[in-house]
């Protein structure tokens, strides 16, 4: 049986490709849009993992708890704090763009990113 | 004062937030706008060099007194080093750069109210965060506070393209938000790496991790994150491949916008590439493929540039040819070519800002940037046809201007390091820009007058023309009086290597 | 054991939510991982991070897409 720790990074690595696989290869932009989620989730996973630690503890001082125990076996905390803020920008980026979602479906009537984000240049040969 | 350092971002934050509640009340925003505009420029000029350590936890051997009875296991290993708080670093270098950005933005607001019958508080809170943004990524020495900041630059710059009334913004917006998507998981997840190779997220810490061999320098894992935050970098400054979406954003958003927006562009770019040579300078293979990009910049830039018909996309892309100069010089890393590279930022800032306000007085009076339907504007306006034409002159390094300073210094370290291929390079490719230029010049200003053209406003305001002469005084100044910034750059630069 | 267990959740989810043709099942199913992400975060000594992911993975995220479904069209093309 693989670690908890080498499982995890696996899983952030293919959270990470299935991500990259919907944004570049699927048309449909709210499809896109969900694997955009899934690779800010896939990099979350995977910095998290980095401060994990087997039969450790959480990296809260609680009282009662002896000092020497607690240094040797807690889990490091910087990688947890550092995700709390990457989970909230990815949704805030999220929440944009699906706003402009939104407005451009309002004005084109499709999801089809290859309609929708067409360049200047082929829209103006197309005119 | 140390501890006055944080005001550099917490006075555009506070006055960004602000001026979004007086939305609405268009005197109240025009008047908040121009005096917190104001105080944008003079903030850095009073704040003391040093370093601010947030919290108060400075590292240990600043403040020897409490290391006195600590145990040898940290005195003695690099924990004594170490740095517990996120680190702002203030010198000379950063504050000329934060000056500078505090006059463009000072000028960008203050034209862009002058010009436009209702005041956007929302407009202003997304110029005036992007401000404190580019500032925080500027001073930082913590790689994640970086990103934040990088991240928070990426969604205000969206923001001020959405804010324009051009035709196709929002699928541009949502182009570049998608790129950025992206790449910025990708410069994290490169953040991530060196996070887990030395356990620390501060540059200083990174930099003596790899020297003192607790890293391996030949370490796989160490060029995988270089390559990463590369890739950020690549993204966050359009250099190629993404040299196109970033000339889009700038030809979406309205002229002062787009001149505010290169000048975020040049900030990310200066600082994310320092941090890449700071960190990674020891990669040759880096340099190289730093230098073969830049030059492909260049190249990419400046040839499309010519080929372009809508004014404003001309000039971003000659915004996008001109980075390469900067990041040649960053390439070749010689204390000479740095400080000549980080010059050649500035006098980009201060000039490719300068033309887009240009553009602006153009597209003011006639309410198109097409080139195809422009003509004989020099009977319209001599006087500002004049200061754009001397723009032009500087951008292409004619001698009383900044930007002949810079690239004569630029061309000298590259010679000196031993590539004068680049030098010959640099050479030809200022006498293209200096060609797409004319060429603009020509079909704007001296080309027969085309008989469908309408002027929509007879006069520029004075205020706008009084702030291109006031920036094209500061790029007299600093070519004649080169020495006011190169010596702090210099040692700016000595402390890197 | 239950940690590979949502591991699995992770990736078969989000695999299972790239294939659906109703975007509204999409939208709702991405909340899955989600949760589980959220799940997994605890057991890897990270429970201020679950409980961020908690409520975003599984609560706000899905219902923005569900909303952005509503405003735009159900059936993907």
């Amino acid at each position: 049986m693989i670690s908890v720790q080498l499982a995890s990074l696996l899983t952030s690595g293919m959270l990470i490709i299935i991500g990259l696989f919907a944004a570049l290869f699927l048309d449909n932009i709210f499809k896109k849009i969900i694997g955009i989620s899934f690779i800010t989730e896939g990099v979350n996973l995977f910095i998290v993992t980095l401060g994990y630690k087997s039969d450790g503890v959480v990296p809260i001082f609680l009282p009662g708890m002896v000092k020497d125990v607690f240094v040797q076996n807690s889990a490091y905390p910087l990688p947890a704090a550092m995700v709390l803020t990457s989970i909230v920008i990815g949704a805030s980026t999220l929440a944009v763009m699906l706003a402009l979602v939104i407005i451009l479906y309002q004005k084109h009537g499709t999801l089809s990113a290859s309609k929708l984000l067409m360049d200047d240049e082929e829209m103006e040969a197309g005119e | 004062m140390d501890s006055f350092i944080p005001l550099l971002v917490i006075v555009p934050i506070f006055c960004a937030i602000l001026l979004n509640l007086c939305h609405g009340k268009d005197k109240l925003v025009k008047l908040l706008a121009l005096i917190f505009g104001i105080t944008l420029p003079i903030t850095p000029i009073f704040v003391n060099y040093g370093n601010h350590f947030f919290g108060g936890y400075s590292p240990l051997f600043l403040n020897s007194s409490w290391a006195t009875n600590l145990p040898s296991t940290i005195t003695n290993s690099i924990l004594f080093n170490f740095h517990p708080a996120i680190t702002y670093v203030f010198g000379g270098m950063q504050q000329i750069f934060i000056f500078i950005l505090g006059i463009l933005t000072f000028f960008v607001i203050f034209t862009s109210l002058n010009e436009s019958k209702r005041a956007s508080g929302v407009y202003t809170f997304l110029i005036f965060m992007g401000t404190a943004a580019v500032t925080a990524v500027f001073l930082t020495d913590d790689i994640f506070h970086l990103y934040i900041f990088f991240e928070i630059s990426v969604m205000t710059q969206v923001g001020i393209i959405l804010c324009s009334n051009i035709q196709r913004k929002h699928e541009t917006a949502l182009k570049y938000m998608f790129l950025s998507n992206i790449a910025a998981p990708m410069l994290l997840l490169g953040i991530g790496l060196l996070l887990g190779l030395t356990g620390n997220v501060n540059i200083s810490d990174i930099i003596i991790a790899i020297k003192t061999g607790v890293v391996t320098p030949d370490n796989p894992v160490l060029l995988m994150a270089a390559a990463l935050i590369l890739f950020g970098w690549l993204y966050g400054s359009g250099l190629p491949p993404f040299h196109s979406i970033k000339s889009a954003m700038y030809s979406k958003a309205t002229p002062h916008a787009a001149a505010i927006l290169q000048v975020f562009t040049v900030f990310i770019f200066v600082s994310l590439g320092i941090v890449i040579i700071r960190i990674f300078a020891f990669i040759s293979l880096l340099r190289w493929i730093i230098m073969i990009i830049s030059a492909l910049a260049m190249i990419l830039g400046i040839s499309m540039a010519i080929t372009q018909h809508d004014f404003k996309r001309m000039i971003g892309y000659l915004a996008v040819g001109e980075l390469g100069y900067v990041g040649l010089g960053l390439a070749i890393g010689t204390i000479q070519s740095i400080t000549a590279c980080l010059f050649q930022a500035v006098n980009e800032i201060l000039l490719t800002g300068l033309l887009f306000i240009g553009v602006g007085t153009i597209l003011y009076k006639t309410g198109t940037t097409d080139t195809n339907k422009l003509g004989g504007m020099l009977t319209e306006n001599p006087f500002v046809a004049f200061i754009f034409l001397l723009t032009g002159f500087a951008m292409a390094g004619v001698p009383p201007f900044n930007a002949f300073q810079s690239k004569l210094l630029l061309i000298q370290s590259a010679l000196n390091a031993g590539f004068p291929e680049l030098g010959v390079l640099m050479i030809i490719l200022s006498i293209v820009t200096f060609m797409t230029f004319v060429k603009v010049f020509y079909t704007v200003y001296l080309k027969p007058q085309p008989e469908n053209m309408k002027i929509i406003n007879k006069k520029i305001p004075q205020v706008t023309v009084i702030s291109m002469v006031l920036l094209l005084i500061v790029c007299i100044m600093l070519g004649l009086f080169p020495n006011i910034v190169t010596n702090a750059f210099s040692q700016f630069a000595m402390g890197l290597l | 054991m239950i940690v590979y267990l949502l591991m699995l959740i992770i990736i078969l989810g989000s695999i299972i939510t790239l294939f659906q043709r109703n975007l509204l099942k999409a939208a709702i199913i991405s909340g899955i991982p989600g949760a589980a992400l959220a799940l997994l975060y605890q057991y890897l000594l990270a429970p201020d991070v679950a409980l961020t992911q908690a409520i975003i993975g599984t609560a706000i995220l899905p219902v923005f897409l569900a909303l952005t479904v509503y405003k735009t069209v159900r059936m993907e093309a």
